[in-house]
């Protein structure tokens, strides 16, 4: 059988802080050698500021680098440019490509972007989304973390972290924006960044790449199968955040009772109705009528659910990890509690 | 897209690939334009070789040691007799190997079926020669040996006079039980094509596309020992009940031509879902006889197999132009063997300068592509594009596929 995950064409969403040095980061990308096969989608070439002598082929919104990079310009909006790309790719209009980067620029909220790549169907029929890498500056991300509520929904939102500027500020504020990111996201890892030096395979791999219980399953479960060696109702842990945000915690949630298909997505949708916008991430593992399936989530937009080929382990019961704001561990244990004794006298 | 600019996948230098990754290419020491014959045979000492049948001579068939498929490595490559004779198709059951010998013109020698003995890859033993020369055959063009006892040919025969010269290879069975001497048990020509015959000769299809009433493939499976499924060149698709090799019946017959262009080539049956695969082969460069397709058909009532679509193609007005033949050829035939990748729904095509294409025909009223491999042109290519031939996917679903002309063999992974 087809593996539904891994025929599909990743997409990297980067979304950063004003002044994250974004722009730097994507021009000096598109120049990389390995970008070769990578599509780039971005707002305006102008920013950017591709040299003309490296563009090899061009048509109304996409030019082929030198290295092999195709750079795309949204048109009208994201949805129909990535519609386009994947059109223009199979009818042999453009260069083929593997996986495709997108800059978000403007966009506080990537959080409609990625519902986007999750509910259009043809999108989704093509793309997968792999993740989302925000950017922060070591000068100013330590203070918008504590003033927007935006900042730390795009920290909240990301895969993985890029601190830059760090040679503007210095290792004890650097170490603060850490745990302020860490409070936020516990999930997420940071790395340094100068000057958009980075290699685009540090853009890549973040997300669910199979439905095949592998290494790289494995590793994108992660924290959610830490509790694997815990057991029964009581194992529940509940951590909550610094003194930068006490109100965002990190509750890993275990349940030894099979689920269907149907109390299971009841309660989420119950949980992210009322809560939709407390509910910042939850990823992990489900047992399905015994099945493994793998459920992952940012606020109210969930990616598919994927069936595993198998269990990783023998340990076969349910275990998500949430980040939610003022939201308690027992709270959603009440709710899945409540939505499975009303389901069970349907 | 300024007018006049050259399509990306229409420039035969780039390689495009979508889900597939290339692991290893192999140039088979300088002789790589290779036939439609790919077989596995898995060695006593554990090793894994792909045997090749070539597109023309000097040479015969190589054998390549697949077992790391990111290291292929030569392990055999054989001569033939003279420069009139190709091998073109082969195939390993255990180590046994059975290989075809088609000659350009009738009357020559060899035409039939040699049978080896591969237990030492590096050392193929003739163990004898099945002889189907005669003033009008040609030999052999295609062998299917799947079972350890029987080979399915399309031949000629030194006792078959054709009507029409095109019409000189038909369906025969030969038995090799004994390896050493095999014997014919059955034979079946769609009827009108030899002289003497009692039915009409059939109408042919208007030139250019007059290609012959002709055996190509002629695939059996244990699923079905009494059918044949057989593509039968301008006769279109033709399951034959072969259940009593003395009186061969037919059981379906379909055929897209006229008004199509003819060239049936593989019919492979889909047999948990009454479906048949049937592709077509292009024999035409730059898409002179387009359309050639692979179609779906509904096989749930034999007497009446019914088209139901085609796959998917990628679009002609870039491929036609890319170099050499563009269209359908030959499937991977889910060869009832342990080192064959079997499947009901995956179907894995080549499309000569198209590359090799991978569908998923869970919907068989629309099926998908999600996976193809279009290698740049090999060097000194006579038709300046790639040109896959065959290809032969094995039980750990890694893809090995090969060019008419120069190019060898391309391994590589499908990510689906």
């Amino acid at each position: 059988m087809r593996d539904p995950l891994s025929g599909k064409l990743p997409v990297t969403l980067i979304t950063g802080f004003l002044g994250s040095g974004k722009t730097t980061l994507i021009s000096r990308l598109l120049k990389h050698p390995d970008m070769k096969r990578v599509a780039v989608v971005i707002n305006e070439i102008g920013e950017i500021g591709i040299d003309p002598d490296l563009v090899t082929m061009s048509s109304e919104n996409v030019s082929l680098l030198a290295n092999g990079c195709l750079c795309c310009t949204v048109r009208t909006d994201l949805q129909e440019t990535l519609r386009e790309l994947f059109g223009q790719r199979r009818a042999g209009q453009i260069a083929d490509f593997d996986r495709v980067i997108v800059e978000t620029t403007g966009l506080a909220d990537p959080a409609p972007v990625v519902q986007t790549l999750v509910s259009d169907t043809m999108l989704a029929a093509q793309y997968r989304l792999d993740g989302v890498v925000t950017l922060v500056d070591a000068v100013n991300g330590a203070a918008l973390l504590e003033q927007q509520p935006e900042a730390k929904k795009q920290i909240a939102l990301a895969d993985r972290i890029l601190i830059t500027k760090s040679d503007l500020s210095n290792e004890a504020a650097i170490t603060v924006l850490r745990e302020a990111i860490h409070a936020v996201n516990p999930q997420a890892d940071s790395r340094i960044v100068l000057m958009g030096v980075i290699e685009p395979s540090e853009l890549t791999g973040l997300g669910l790449a199979s439905a095949r219980a592998g290494a790289g399953t494995l590793r994108f479960l992660g924290e959610a199968l830490d509790g694997s060696s815990e057991s029964g109702e009581r194992y529940l842990r509940e951590r909550t955040g610094s003194r930068h945000d006490p109100a965002i915690n990190t509750l890993s949630l275990r349940f030894d009772t099979r689920f269907t298909w149907e109390t299971f997505s009841a309660a989420m949708e119950l949980l992210t109705t009322l809560r939709g916008p407390d509910m910042l991430r939850v990823k992990g593992i489900v047992n399905v009528d015994g099945k493994a399936v793998v459920v992952q989530g940012v606020q109210h937009i969930f990616h598919p659910p994927v069936e595993l080929d198998r269990w990783p382990s023998a340990d076969t019961g349910t275990r998500l990890v949430f980040i939610t704001r003022n939201i308690r561990a027992e709270t959603i244990r009440g709710l899945f509690a409540a939505v499975s004794a009303v389901t069970a006298n349907t | 897209m300024s007018l006049n600019a050259p399509k990306p996948a229409g420039r035969a230098d780039q390689t495009l690939s979508l889900n597939m990754k290339l692991l290893s290419h192999h140039g088979l020491a300088g002789f790589g334009g290779m036939g439609e014959g790919m077989a596995m045979q898995q060695t006593r000492d554990g090793r894994r070789i792909m045997w090749m049948a070539h597109e023309s001579a000097p040479k015969n068939f190589t054998g390549v040691d697949v077992t790391d498929p990111r290291a292929p490595k030569l392990v055999v490559q054989t001569e033939l007799p003279h420069m009139q004779v190709r091998s073109n198709s082969l195939d390993v059951v255990g180590d046994i190997m059975v290989v075809a010998y088609q000659t350009k013109t009738v009357n020559l020698k060899p035409a039939g079926i040699d049978i080896f003995d591969i237990s030492t890859p590096e050392k193929p033993k003739l163990i004898s020669h099945f002889d189907c020369s005669g003033p009008y055959s040609r030999g052999v063009h295609c062998v299917w040996f799947v079972d350890g006892k029987t080979v399915h040919i399309a031949s000629g025969a030194p006792d078959f006079q054709p009507r029409n010269p095109l019409d000189d290879q038909f369906y025969r069975i030969i038995d090799i039980s004994n390896p050493a001497k095999p014997v014919e048990t059955g034979r079946w020509w769609y009827p009108g094509t030899r002289e003497g015959d009692a039915a009409p000769a059939p109408a042919r299809l208007p030139a250019p596309f007059d290609m012959g009433f002709r055996t190509h493939n002629t695939n059996v499976y244990p699923e079905r020992p009494d059918r044949a499924y057989i593509g039968y060149i301008d006769g279109g698709a033709i399951v034959l009940d072969i259940s009593d090799q003395s009186h061969i019946k037919v059981a379906s017959q379909w055929n897209h031509s006229p008004p199509f262009n003819g060239f049936t080539h593989t019919v492979l049956p889909l047999f948990k879902r009454d479906l048949w695969v049937v592709s077509d082969e292009c024999v035409m460069d730059d898409g002179k006889d387009w359309p050639k397709l692979v179609w779906m058909v509904d096989a749930r009532n034999e007497a009446n197999p019914v088209p139901i679509g085609t796959f998917p193609m990628p679009p002609p007005d870039v491929f036609t132009k890319r170099g050499g033949r563009f269209g359908a050829h030959n499937l991977h035939e889910n060869l009832p063997l342990p080192l064959s990748f079997q499947s009901d729904t995956i179907v894995v095509c080549t499309f000569f300068n198209g590359g090799v294409r991978v569908y998923d025909t869970s919907n068989p009223y629309q099926v998908q592509e999600v996976a193809y491999f279009v290698p740049g042109a090999p060097t000194m290519s006579p038709s300046g594009a790639i040109q896959l031939n065959d290809v032969y996917v094995d039980e750990r679903q890694i893809v090995y596929t090969m060019d008419r002309f120069g190019g060898g063999l391309y391994v590589l992974e499908m990510n689906i």
